[in-house]
């Protein structure tokens, strides 16, 4: 019993019917996306033996996809890249320094995972307003970052913490500042730390289309989710069309993640630190 | 004091060239308006029309913006408390409104600035006025009906020849609808809105319609009265005749199975007929109004001011939105918005075309009540719909008792509603 | 350590930590106590009426609000304990076969994770089809193989729609501890592994003295961030039950309910910004303790470890 529980079969086939599991609806959500919404209505799980590729045209003649997707990746990206930086940065100096008030600020940090931006919307919009922030990609790109370095600093400060302080050391006495110790020593051996906030954060602010909603007026300033909202409405009946736009939305993600993957999961291995 | 004086006189003038010239350069400069709505399925018939309103405006350009309507209230009070968002917008009269109007958000609007305001009826217009000042804020443009939708080649099929007129003859087609293979209601229990529209319907017979609306809002009787009570049960009593699994069954699977002919019978308002057709557009759907409780009793059709137009008070372009709101209440835009989204009008001037709507119009003018919970207890938290729309989710699974649910919202709404204060 | 060392690390403290705080501080901090303060009001509609100490409060732990609060709350907490046992078990597992297995590694990888990189609109929209119990394929495959009445609506029963509810989280969220823990896995060094081989130590013994304890960090990670995700369960209830938690508050949760007060919703009408507010405080408070206890009892085993 215990070896069957052991044996490489075992562990195949228990991936085996995860792999089922995960691909049967998302191979229904792509059969749907290419099945005419009358026939759909009528048969909704019937094999769409014919593409009916009109929906898929439908969808990119309706909205500014193209326009959609680049703000999407703007947002996605500047914010990303901010929370990496920042997270960095204080997830270091509370991950390895002991200095007075470290647990203080930690908890302190801690607490602004407790707040969802949503709950708080209407003192955040006032004060964005104030700030001159609304309508911009910019003031999105800070709330973002502000949302997701909470979770960001707690789990790089485990990384930086699980490194042993023999390193600092031996860095400090070949004469490197604090600033190089952290960039060219610690950096790369924190690497699947890093790559696990990034897909953490991006993950929400791809798909988020509450705060662009609340906050992005301009039509080419809108998001790709934000844009499929309104799609949502007008095709609510229209199941072909519907199910097509959400391929299209939910595309670039898996996508940029079939091509990053092997990069990312390298990274979670390759840096690792040696236990 | 001086100064701002000279800058209003300044403004006043600058205003007065704009109107006066139209053709003068400063006049050119366009003006944009922006304009918010929770309908996305409108989108298009909305913008087409913003160009039409554009080409006899020249001038003014339009900025028409629909929102997800299930975040809808959170993005306009957001904005509008912000003192942001657009300058004319689109709301749910009662309640949600009246929150924000309340709060000094909309411009009030007068006949002189609006004309169409005098041509509408005083009930239509009291749902987009302020709860406390009852000032206009709002320009209504449609009313809802609520009334049994039937399929009739279903009901030819299973042998129903006359239309139900009382309750136990509703009873007997939906026996017979299921004699001959077909699902006699399409309702489900999935959605509460719904169920909370479906006790609309056929509830007023029940608990005597508008002269029981008038002793509530009054304080002379309350939510557990036998009347009320009995309506509840009503909607409990209709469980056994929806599809199987009933309460799973959402919103459009629901409203689906009553546009794709398998369901004989959808009770529920004029508005779900648009998307009947867009479902199936070669479907005929009947209607008729709730049967009454008793061979005695009277029958009722539940309606309600469904839409309005207002205008944000913080609005820097007052001329040119006031323009947009009275495009809005023209005869040709009335007009459009009957014949190509089939909802009832306000204004009487608006000819109905459409076959169906016309005969729920007709229906809804003799037999008219207000929808009770939408008209009359919208207006605070916690509001009458907010329990029972739970409440008759658990209701038609036996999860509670109509006596439970009617003390349930008694409670509710003696909690902040003055003439029910301390009534049980 | 020498003055020069500690003055240059006082200079890095501030240089990294105080950007971080300010972001932190002006979109998360301000509003979010901007927000707790409204507790302290009484609203109509949303305009600030007079300071009312703690009627709010009050209000919330009296009909209907108590009702729902308890409800809510049993709700995610019952979506915490189960989310965590299952959830988490299932990912080590995933993840433990992927650190195993030779074979199709790549695309497993992949596939495990994909879900977590789909919109909640896409997974809501996909997992209603899915469970329609009128359509739905999930009755038709139960009823298929021989329990047509286990055949159940789903997501519309009030006694399986919270299980539902977070049977579709497991499948949206599982990939994340899996990856996590392969993450963790990786980490360890596999001359310990082959040592404890050489010396006769079965499976079992292998993954409970040495991998397990290595997988400690990890595990804080998963624990803290499932505990605050849990009491704060907000966008998958609301893609599928709305933010009233139907069918009849069987889904509802803390969140939504703070959603419905502040905001009122197009069909159930008006809202209480108060109330509401007080019960973010709550919330705040409740998760508040909960994680700084949590992470600082996890953090303590580590290091005891």
């Amino acid at each position: 019993m215990i070896k069957l529980f052991a044996s490489r079969t075992f562990f195949q086939s228990v991936l085996i019917i995860n792999s089922l599991i995960v691909l049967l609806p998302v191979f229904f959500l792509l059969n749907s996306s290419l099945r005419e919404s009358n026939e759909f209505a009528r048969t909704p799980f019937a094999l769409a033996r014919d593409p009916f590729w009109e929906n898929y045209k439908r969808v990119w003649s309706e909205g500014e996809f193209g326009s959609y997707f680049i703000n999407s990746l703007v947002i996605t990206g500047g914010s990303l890249i901010l929370i990496l930086v920042l997270a960095l940065g204080a997830g270091f100096v509370l991950g390895r320094y002991r200095f007075r008030g470290n647990n203080l600020i930690f908890g302190f940090i801690l607490t602004g995972m407790l707040i969802p931006a949503k709950l708080a919307i209407l003192p955040l919009f006032i004060q964005l307003n104030w700030m001159n922030l609304l309508d911009s990609r910019l003031g999105l790109i800070l709330i973002y970052t502000s949302a997701a370095l909470p979770a960001a600093t707690f789990i790089m400060s485990g990384f930086f913490k699980s490194l042993p302080t023999d390193l600092d050391n031996a860095a400090r006495i070949d004469g490197a500042s604090e600033f190089k110790l952290l960039s060219k020593v610690l950096v790369p051996l924190v690497r699947p730390g890093m790559a696990i906030v990034a897909i953490y954060s991006a993950i929400p602010i791809w798909n988020d289309f509450f705060l662009p909603l609340v906050f992005l007026q301009s039509p080419e300033k809108k998001t790709l989710m934000q844009g499929l909202t309104v799609f949502f409405g007008q095709y609510a009946s229209q199941w072909g069309v519907l199910f097509a736009g959400l391929c299209l939305a939910a595309l670039p993600l898996v996508v940029l993640y079939l091509v990053l993957s092997e990069q990312f999961i390298k990274g979670l291995t390759a840096g690792a630190v040696k236990g | 004091m001086k100064i701002s004086k000279t800058r209003g006189l300044v403004a006043a003038l600058f205003a007065a060239v704009t109107v006066v010239a139209p053709g003068a350069s400063i006049a050119s400069a366009n003006t944009e308006i922006t304009f918010w709505s929770w309908r996305t399925e409108d989108k298009a018939f909305y913008e087409n029309q913003m160009r039409l309103f554009e080409a006899k405006n020249p001038g003014i350009t339009v900025k028409f913006t629909p929102y997800l309507n299930t975040e809808y209230n959170a993005i306009v009070a957001t904005a509008l408390t912000a003192g942001k968002g657009p300058d004319v917008i689109q709301m749910r009269p009662y309640g949600g409104m009246a929150n924000l109007s309340d709060a000094g958000n909309f411009m009030p609007l007068t006949t002189a600035d609006v004309p169409a305001l005098k041509k509408l009826p005083v009930g239509i217009l009291a749902g987009a006025q302020g709860y406390k000042d009852k000032k206009q804020y709002g320009l209504p443009y449609a009313v809802s009906a609520l009334g049994v939708m039937y399929n009739p080649d279903i009901l030819e099929k299973a042998g129903v020849r006359a239309l139900p007129q009382t309750w136990a003859q509703l009873q007997i087609a939906f026996e017979k609808v299921k004699k001959a293979g077909f699902l006699p209601l399409g309702n489900a229990g999935g959605n509460g809105p719904a169920l909370e529209q479906l006790h609309a319907t056929i509830g007023p017979t029940f608990y005597g319609g508008t002269a029981f609306f008038n002793d509530v809002v009054a304080g002379k009787k309350t939510f557990t009265d036998k009347g009320y009570v009995a309506s509840l049960k009503a909607v409990a009593d209709l469980a056994k005749w929806m599809p199987a699994n009933y309460q799973g069954i959402d919103y459009n699977t629901a409203r689906g199975l009553f546009a794709n002919e398998k369901a004989a019978f959808y009770i529920g308002g004029n508005y779900e007929i648009g998307y009947f057709r867009s479902l199936n557009p070669s479907i005929t759907v009947g209607w008729f109004p709730a049967p009454k409780a008793t061979a005695g009793a009277k029958r009722y059709v539940g309606t309600w001011a469904d839409g309005a137009y207002a205008i944000n008070s913080k609005t820097t372009q007052k001329v040119a939105a006031l323009k947009l709101i009275n495009f809005l209440g023209t005869k040709e835009f009335g007009q459009a918005l009957v014949d190509e989204i089939a909802f009832i009008p306000t204004a009487p001037y608006v000819k109905i075309n459409d076959p169906a709507v016309k005969e729920i119009n007709r229906w809804r003018t003799t037999l008219g009540t207000p929808f009770l919970n939408v008209v009359g207890f919208r207006f605070e938290s916690p509001t009458s719909s907010s329990i029972l729309q739970p409440g008759f989710q658990k209701l038609i699974v036996g999860g509670t008792t109509p006596e439970q649910l009617a003390k349930d919202v008694q409670t509710a709404v003696a909690s902040w509603y003055a003439p029910q204060k301390g009534k049980s | 350590m020498s003055s020069a060392l500690r003055k240059e690390q006082n200079r890095t403290i501030g240089a990294l930590l105080i950007p971080a705080l300010a972001v932190i501080i002006v979109f998360t901090t301000v509003p979010a106590l901007t927000t707790l303060s409204y507790a302290l009001f009484s609203w109509e509609g949303f305009q600030r009426s007079t300071f009312v100490g703690f009627e709010n409060f009050q209000k919330l732990f009296a009909y209907p609000y108590l009702d729902q609060l308890i409800a809510a709350l049993r709700h995610n907490t019952t979506a915490f304990v189960v989310i965590m046992t299952f959830q988490t078990s299932l990912g080590l597992l995933f993840a433990y076969a992927m650190f195993r297995v030779r074979r199709g590694l790549r695309f497993y990888r992949v596939v495990v994770f994909l879900p977590v990189i789909f919109s909640l609109v896409v997974v809501g929209y996909l997992w209603q089809s899915l469970f329609d119990p009128y359509y739905g394929p999930v009755n038709q495959i139960i009823a298929g193989i021989g329990f047509p009445e286990l055949a159940k609506p789903w997501l519309g029963d009030t006694s399986t729609a919270l299980p539902t509810l977070m049977l579709i989280n497991l499948w949206r969220w599982v990939g994340f501890p899996a990856i996590v823990f392969l993450a963790g896995l990786n980490a360890v060094n596999s001359e310990y592994i082959e040592a404890a081989r050489i010396d006769g130590a079965s499976e079992g013994q292998i993954f409970r003295r040495i991998i397990f304890p290595l997988l400690a960090p990890s595990l804080t990670i998963i624990t803290v961030l499932t505990f605050i995700g849990a009491y704060e369960w907000f966008d998958l209830p609301f893609v599928i039950g709305g933010s009233n938690g139907s069918p009849a508050g069987a889904t509802d949760t803390l969140a939504l309910m703070f959603y419905r007060l502040s905001f009122g919703s197009i069909d159930s009408g008006a809202n209480n910004v108060g109330v509401g507010s007080a019960l973010g405080v709550l919330i705040f408070t409740l998760v508040g303790l909960g994680a700084a206890f949590g992470s600082a009892l996890l953090r303590k085993r580590e290091v005891e470890q």
